[in-house]
């Protein structure tokens, strides 16, 4: 539905999106996962067609943006919820996009209805709180019942209720079959709220898949609290291993299964106390994917 | 498809953005208040120092310039109207929805002129006449006046309000280029007020050859059923003003169509 070809952006001298490539499918709600400033924002803005890209595209169901005739019936977005003129009253917001893409003026007050805010709908916007914005924001998008949905960090400002009320409606519209984004740099978010996360860093695409396989494939690491950490340090490190040490004399081990592990020690005469596998959390997970990318921009790097 | 965006929803929508912000009412009101009220209060300091007022001023009046002398002051109102029309979206950031509704950049300044321009004629038409009208009362039995059945007098007239959509289009057109509601009333009351006396510091010579095509001057020129010396007739100075406006719409357009939302 959402397809992004070797996109990239640059301002001046910064390269906010790199050379990006991605699919977003239907039915499914994918997250959009990256840390603060690594082109997430930038990259809907070129969906939406309101920046251009310096090379590559981003299409929707095959055409840019632009080249949609009636684009709030095909797509929806919440990009920035108190982007709304503030002496304006939501009614009225609603009903300018509403008209623009012909859309009756019953609809906007049926998505009014919806999001909960009916009561205060002729207020001015500028007295909204942040939810309020919000739920404003997702009742323009839902304006022209659009089959895909963009949002941009839809969570931030919402109370928990507002919170989990999002989360049951973006998956109530994935499961009719809308094909539905939603940016968060949030790992913790997604880990509820998606079922596909595309993640990306510096503007780079590190990688795509569902919850599962991202933990399945990150690496884990095994805890190991023995006698003599210094002597058993010295013989995993000789083995390739990576160790370091951890509080309470104990050491935490990559790149070997708690087998190994075991077999080191015994090898080298060390008493184990404890052994356990650690399976990496998705905070993990995230952690460990976008400081690679940090890493692998940053300047000075040996080597370069 | 019957749910396209055209030309005609997408100025449907700018009217409905037009009408709900405060800043528009009051813009109007202010209008108004400046063209007629002060206006008639420019008359009737005219009217009371009728009398006192030398045989070469008295000679050289003109009724429907000075009934329509409000409009140096409305020409504000106006600008701010029109450079709000368009600065408050990006102020807001409700220009990423206002284009993701109608992303058609051209169509969409197109449309909010429509909306701008003939609100503004209407209201500056109004305005202008009313102001005229009350002048020449205000005026009657004491100072000469002067009558819509005269063909220059309707003409200049109508041309006021003619200047006032002028400039209304010229602070729309600002407001493309740059953006900031701030800047674009600063460079507006530039062109307006300090660029006149920037020319009135300059030799005579070139005060003759520059003041007559200031755009406030142009104005004068446009409300004036004789033109005086060393000014454009009320022809050339309405298309010299128009070329202007157009000249600034065409880079407002190029930059919105260049540059990020």
């Amino acid at each position: 539905m959402i397809k992004v070809e070797h996109l990239s952006k640059r301002y001046r001298k910064t390269l906010a999106v790199d050379d990006l490539e991605f699919e977003v499918r239907p039915g499914v709600v994918t997250g959009f996962l990256g840390p603060n400033g690594s082109g997430k924002s930038t990259t809907m803005r070129i969906i939406l067609g309101l920046d251009h890209p310096t090379s590559g595209r981003a299409t929707i169901k095959g055409q840019k943006y632009g080249e949609i005739a009636d684009p709030l019936h095909v797509v929806g977005a919440l990009l920035d919820a108190k982007a709304v003129h503030p002496g304006r009253s939501a009614r009225s917001h609603l009903r300018a996009l509403a008209a623009s893409n012909r859309i009756a003026f019953r609809r906007v007050d049926d998505v009014l209805e919806f999001v909960g805010i009916s009561a205060v709908a002729d207020k001015r916007v500028g007295e909204y709180s942040l939810g309020m914005s919000q739920r404003l924001g997702i009742a323009a998008a839902l304006l022209g019942d659009p089959e895909v949905l963009l949002f941009d960090e839809p969570v931030n400002g919402l109370d928990p209720e507002g919170i989990r009320w999002i989360r049951e409606l973006f998956r109530s519209l994935a499961s009719e079959g809308r094909t539905v984004f939603v940016s968060s740099h949030l790992m913790s978010e997604m880990a509820v709220s998606a079922d596909q996360i595309v993640v990306i860093g510096r503007g780079r695409f590190i990688t795509q898949g569902s919850l599962e396989s991202l933990t399945a494939n990150a690496q884990g690491f095994v805890y190991v609290r023995s006698g003599d950490p210094a002597q058993l340090l010295r013989a995993l490190v000789a083995r390739g291993a990576v160790a370091s040490p951890v509080n309470d004399g104990a050491l935490s081990v990559s790149g070997l299964t708690t087998d190994d592990v075991g077999r080191i020690a015994f090898a080298s005469g060390v008493t184990l106390f404890e052994l356990t596998p650690q399976r990496a959390s998705l905070e993990e997970v995230f952690m460990e994917l976008t400081a690679d990318s940090v890493e692998y921009g940053s300047p000075g790097r040996p080597g370069e | 498809m019957s749910s396209e965006v055209t030309l005609r929803s997408a100025v449907r929508a700018e009217w409905i953005k037009f009408r709900s912000v405060r800043s528009t009412i009051v813009g109007v009101a202010t209008t108004f208040v400046l063209t007629i009220g002060l206006g008639a209060v420019i008359c009737f300091a005219v009217r009371s120092r009728w009398s006192s007022a030398g045989p070469l001023r008295q000679a050289t009046f003109d009724p429907v310039t000075t009934s329509l002398g409000g409009t140096l002051f409305a020409q504000f109102a106006v600008g701010v109207i029109g450079a709000l029309f368009i600065t408050s979206e990006y102020s807001s950031g409700a220009i990423r929805s206002t284009l993701a509704a109608v992303p058609a950049r051209g169509a969409l300044v197109v449309a909010k002129l429509v909306v701008l321009v003939s609100s503004i004629f209407l209201v500056a038409q109004i305005a202008c006449f009313g102001a005229f009208s009350l002048g020449q009362s205000i005026f009657s039995g004491v100072v000469p006046t002067a009558s819509l059945s005269t063909g220059p007098v309707l003409l200049s007239v109508f041309l006021g309000g003619v200047y006032l959509t002028a400039l209304t289009t010229l602070g729309f057109a600002l407001g493309l280029i740059l953006r900031h509601s701030a800047a674009c009333i600063s460079v507006f009351t530039s062109l307006l007020l300090i660029l006149p006396i920037v020319t009135f510091l300059l030799p005579q010579s070139w005060q003759n050859a520059f003041a007559k095509f200031e755009p406030s001057t142009l104005g004068q020129s446009m409300m004036t059923p004789t033109a005086p010396a060393n000014s454009l007739s009320a022809g050339p100075a309405t298309l010299l003003l128009f070329v202007y406006v157009a000249f600034a719409l065409g880079l407002g357009v190029t930059m919105l169509k260049r540059r990020d939302a």
